[in-house]
């Protein structure tokens, strides 16, 4: 019991680094991938294969081999070589990758909305600004929280690939544990953990889901 | 409701971009290492007894107190920076990190891209096996799984003794030694391949487990090892080394974590 407490220090910062990461990737990437959603919809055709060019290869290639790319490959690409400092270098990877994702979500989210919406809101006055921002976007965002949720937990626990750029996750921090003491508790003690952060958003989705259920 | 939550949110935020933030500015970047008042240390800190984390995840090991004793003498900050181990040559080239220092075997390949000092410490390629298990020699590893820590010169040691590498069934490279060994009280592995200061730390930890054969992968040494251009940098830790080995101070750290003196003069 004793040595649970012991080791809990080191599991908490390593928690800070994941909640960091994961919050500074929601924060950018959630915006982001509205924009990328709006623009593979948007009426220029070349804007929108651009977009699915770029989700294709944000799909297509692990996150782990992107975050080594900036990490490591980045400094040495002519012109726009540029050397980021581990943590900066994380949250790029992690934004631009899951801004993909995101922006599948929304622009299913978007295309779920029944054309007639966009008729009668024509009919009614309103700017194409307008209309999304108060007919379709909101009716969206109903749609989009169960993958949101689905892709929000895979998030938290993808952040375990900061490892690679030597970063102290808690996932990391366990191990190093784990190396030191020559014992497999604190892998149990970090699934906890693991479990206790998914419970919260799990909770906090099923809350915001309620609460947009009310307009059915 | 909804306002509290989004405020929560702002907030949890606004702490994280300046954590971040003070992250940054006490952990500059490699550069110019030649002008710089401070010189980055590249290490695995998952590698006791040579570098790893206390009880409150401070730095400590004996490539460590080694480390900072020399920065002590050149007169320069020494700031440590974690890598993973299998991108060590990519940290240096990428002047991300200035030296390399965490039980660093001189071999002939890394030669060609990495300076090194003289060797500091004499290490050799244990074979660690199960205490039940019937392997008491290496020539009894044919046709086994032998596990070693990827990156590690325990790869290299094991290909230059050619008959037993060929009659070896499998290599098997994990991410690092305790991994390994688990794998080893598992079953998976017949012999795990380690150096020799890591490997007697772990098995100390579990007396009765596990095993160590008389036989070896042969006789290596430790340097430290900075960019090859580097040869001012070099000359200066080269210095530091050296005294360190005269007065006795190399010798007494040795005493501290390994219970003797087995520093290389």
């Amino acid at each position: 019991m004793s040595y649970l407490l012991d080791i809990l220090s080191p599991l908490l910062q390593g928690t800070l680094v994941t909640l960091q990461v994961f919050l500074l990737t929601m924060l950018l990437a959630v915006p982001l991938g509205l924009g990328l959603a709006l623009l593979r919809l948007s009426r220029r055709a070349w804007l929108g294969r651009l977009v699915s060019g770029y989700v294709w290869l944000m799909r297509g290639t692990p996150l782990m081999l992107q975050m080594l790319f900036i990490y490591f490959a980045l400094p040495f690409v002519p012109v726009i070589g540029i050397r980021l400092p581990d943590f900066p270098a994380a949250i790029l990877a992690f934004t631009l990758n899951y801004a993909a994702y995101f922006a599948e979500i929304f622009r299913a989210g978007i295309q779920s909305v029944d054309r007639g919406q966009y008729e009668a809101s024509k009919v009614l006055g309103l700017s194409y600004v307008q209309t999304m921002r108060r007919i379709v976007l909101p009716q969206m965002v109903k749609r989009i929280l169960p993958p949101m949720s689905n892709e929000t937990i895979t998030l938290i626990k993808d952040t375990s690939l900061i490892y690679v750029l030597a970063m102290n996750d808690l996932l990391r921090a366990a191990r190093g544990i784990v190396q030191r003491d020559f014992t497999t508790s604190p892998f149990v003690v970090a699934a906890a953990f693991y479990l206790l952060m998914t419970l919260v958003l799990t909770w906090a989705f099923q809350r915001m889901e309620k609460k947009v259920a009310v307009y059915d | 409701m909804k306002k509290t939550v989004s405020m929560l949110l702002a907030t949890l935020a606004a702490a994280t971009l300046l954590t971040a933030c003070g992250k940054k500015a006490e952990a500059p970047a490699a550069a110019a290492p030649a002008a710089a008042q401070a010189i980055v240390i590249g290490l695995d800190d998952n590698f006791p007894p040579m570098g790893f984390r206390d009880d409150k995840g401070e730095l400590v090991g004996f490539d460590i107190d080694l480390a900072r004793e020399a920065g002590k003498r050149i007169g320069v900050e020494v700031q440590f920076k974690p890598i993973d181990w299998s991108a060590k040559e990519a940290e240096l080239s990428g002047k991300r990190v200035d030296v390399l220092w965490n039980g660093l075997t001189i071999t002939e390949e890394r030669k060609a891209n990495i300076l090194f000092t003289t060797p500091y410490l004499e290490n050799h390629q244990i074979i660690v096996v199960t205490d039940k298990s019937p392997i008491t020699s290496k020539a009894q590893l044919a046709g086994k799984v032998v596990g070693v820590q990827d990156g590690s010169s325990a790869v290299d040691a094991i290909q230059k003794d050619g008959d037993t590498a060929k009659a070896i069934k499998e290599i098997k490279k994990f991410g690092d030694n305790v991994t390994a060994l688990m794998d080893l009280s598992a079953g998976r592995l017949d012999a795990l391949v380690v150096d020799e200061v890591v490997g007697r730390y772990y098995t100390g930890k579990k007396p009765g487990e596990y095993r160590v054969l008389e036989d070896n992968f042969g006789t290596e040494d430790y340097g430290v090892g900075t960019r090859k251009d580097d040869t001012a940098l070099m000359a200066k830790l080269q210095k530091a080394m050296d005294e360190m080995k005269a007065d006795g101070t190399a010798a007494t750290i040795s005493t501290q974590w390994f219970g003797k003196d087995i520093v290389k003069k």
